[in-house]
């Protein structure tokens, strides 16, 4: 059974895109849901789709489009829609969380206008929607490397300039810090990552990868650095096993891998309790 | 003559809407003064503050920065900013002492740079300056309003300004942890020659502790030393307030 991963070219395409995933979408996430803003992978995620839609579309009417990865449309789209939620977070100062929905139904709309135009796709639609493990080729896991090494290397390089601003923007802005410039380019990463991960947890459960690892992480960490390092380490453990139990029962990958993130964060959370009660217990009995 | 840190000149200010914030102030900080601005709520006190850090664009009059126009001036790690705590929301945040005092080099040490051991040191020195030294690896949740008031102070000087400003550094925080924050601020200005302009609506504490007073509604109701607004509290604050104005003195 494990043979099989080594054995077959998709299956390790498969592994080595979900170690990168498990890796790059909890760093994203602990910045975007300590700024408070871990409802921006799904509004993404829906204008992914749009542009995923559109290549479809695009390469069922005109044939030079054929051999293009209907991939590289979802990140053309995703990354214009995080700079128009950008644009939005500007215009609509006091709700800045109006920008979110407001991306999310153009891209939901886009989506269902471009399918209903190309009379329905071929190819499966549900494997972007959820994720599916025999769809990851070589060429989307190169996409996921390109991407995941921008994202070390700016999370590397930025760290510092990431932490200052999403502790506190205003600060960072009189401390000289380029706060425009960073925030953009950060969500520019966000949008490459949602469209470069959803072969594996599909379009519709990216956000999970993105937020419920973190989700966990958050109740035990110390520190920043610590919040970032366990949300990986739980994202690891809950796309490994995701993938396995997946392949083992033929199950959607995307869901599978989200259902273990929620196991994770289950029993984080039962321990946390389990300890706060077996320390009050000790102290009682100390009284 | 003393070098200017903050010169206004003529400096007003409307938003959009067109209510007038600022009319025509004229005020010049030179270093070493340690400035308490005070002013009723909506004076235009954040204002001011807005557009001596750059955030706002000064539209009327001019704002100079240690002889430079606002508009020109990078040199903001000679500016450090203590912002009101009541803003922060920070509580929480998964970040500990160390983590938010070292977020205070982020302008110093440069983009592309990481932060290295020699910096760390001086996070930890400045944090056990500021009282915390047994916190420096605490979550910064587990701390009280005024200590993690003086985690921001302590964001603020780790980059060795030569202004500080802070605003409503006060608000929620207790009595006592008032006087040793005031306490705290004194020997850090003498310490570092820190010049310091302290942003607050509390008039009868915060007069006490600095060299000069500036009274701001709309306009610049009065500048002068401590001791001068001292002798003529109640008329300053009067024209300021109107004759609704009852000054309960605090005696420490």
């Amino acid at each position: 059974m494990l043979a099989d991963w080594w054995q077959y070219d998709f299956l390790r395409y498969t592994l080595f895109s979900g170690i990168l995933i498990g890796l790059i979408c909890p760093i994203l996430g602990t910045f975007l849901i300590v700024r408070r803003l871990s409802m921006m992978a799904d509004g993404l995620s829906h204008v992914t789709l749009s542009g995923v839609a559109a290549g479809m579309l695009l390469s069922k009417k005109i044939a030079f489009f054929g051999a293009v990865n209907p991939l590289f449309f979802g990140m053309l789209f995703s990354v214009v829609g995080s700079l128009f939620i950008e644009r939005l977070r500007k215009v609509y100062k006091a709700y800045q969380d109006l920008a979110i929905p407001i991306i999310l139904s153009a891209g939901l709309g886009l989506f269902t206008v471009l399918v209903s135009i190309a009379d329905g796709f071929n190819t499966d639609l549900y494997s972007y929607l959820f994720g599916k493990i025999v769809t990851v080729s070589r060429e989307d896991l190169y996409a996921l490397i390109g991407v995941g090494a921008v994202v070390l290397g700016t999370v590397f390089f930025l760290y510092k300039e990431l932490f200052a601003v999403s502790f506190d923007e205003e600060h960072a802005r009189v401390s000289g810090v380029a706060r425009k410039t960073i925030n953009l380019w950060f969500m520019v990463l966000v949008a490459l990552t949602i469209a470069a991960s959803m072969r594996i947890v599909g379009v519709l459960l990216i956000s999970a990868m993105i937020t419920i690892p973190v989700a966990a992480s958050l109740q035990i960490a110390g520190s920043f650095r610590q919040a970032i390092l366990y949300a990986t380490i739980f994202a690891e453990i809950s796309v490994l096993s995701g993938l396995y139990f997946a392949y083992l029962l033929d199950w959607a990958s995307g869901g599978t891998i989200v259902l273990m993130a929620v196991l994770v964060l289950m029993v984080v959370l039962a321990s946390k309790k389990t300890g706060a009660w077996i320390r009050r217990m000790r102290e009682e009995n100390r009284a | 003559m003393k070098e200017s840190v903050v010169r206004l000149s003529s400096l007003s200010f409307q938003y959009e809407d067109g209510k007038k914030i600022l009319d025509h102030i004229n005020f010049n900080m030179e270093k070493g003064d340690f400035v308490g601005l005070v002013g009723p709520n909506g004076s235009g006190k954040s204002t001011l503050m807005k557009l001596i850090l750059g955030l706002l664009p000064p539209k009327e009059g001019t704002v100079e920065l240690f002889g430079t126009p606002v508009q020109k001036f990078r040199d903001w790690t000679k500016i450090g900013y203590v912002a009101q705590q009541a803003a922060h929301g920070t509580g929480g945040f998964p970040a500990t002492v160390k983590e938010v005092v070292a977020s205070g080099l982020v302008g110093k040490v440069g983009l592309f740079r990481r932060l290295k051991r020699e910096h760390y040191e001086k996070v930890a020195e400045v944090v056990k300056r500021v009282g915390l030294g047994e916190k420096l690896n605490d979550r910064i949740g587990k701390l009280s309003g005024g200590q993690l008031q003086r985690v921001f102070i302590a964001r603020a000087l780790v980059a060795d300004p030569e202004l500080l400003i802070l605003d409503e550094p006060t608000v929620g925080v207790d009595q006592e942890s008032i006087e040793q924050f005031y306490g705290l601020l004194r020997s850090l200005k003498e310490e570092n020659e820190l010049t310091m302009m302290i942003v607050s609506h509390d008039v009868g504490v915060m007069t006490q502790w600095v060299n000069k007073v500036a009274c701001l509604q709309r306009g610049l109701h009065f500048h002068g030393t401590a001791d001068e607004f001292a002798h003529n509290q109640d008329k300053i604050l009067q024209s300021m307030y109107g004759d609704a104005i009852r000054v309960l003195a605090h005696h420490h």
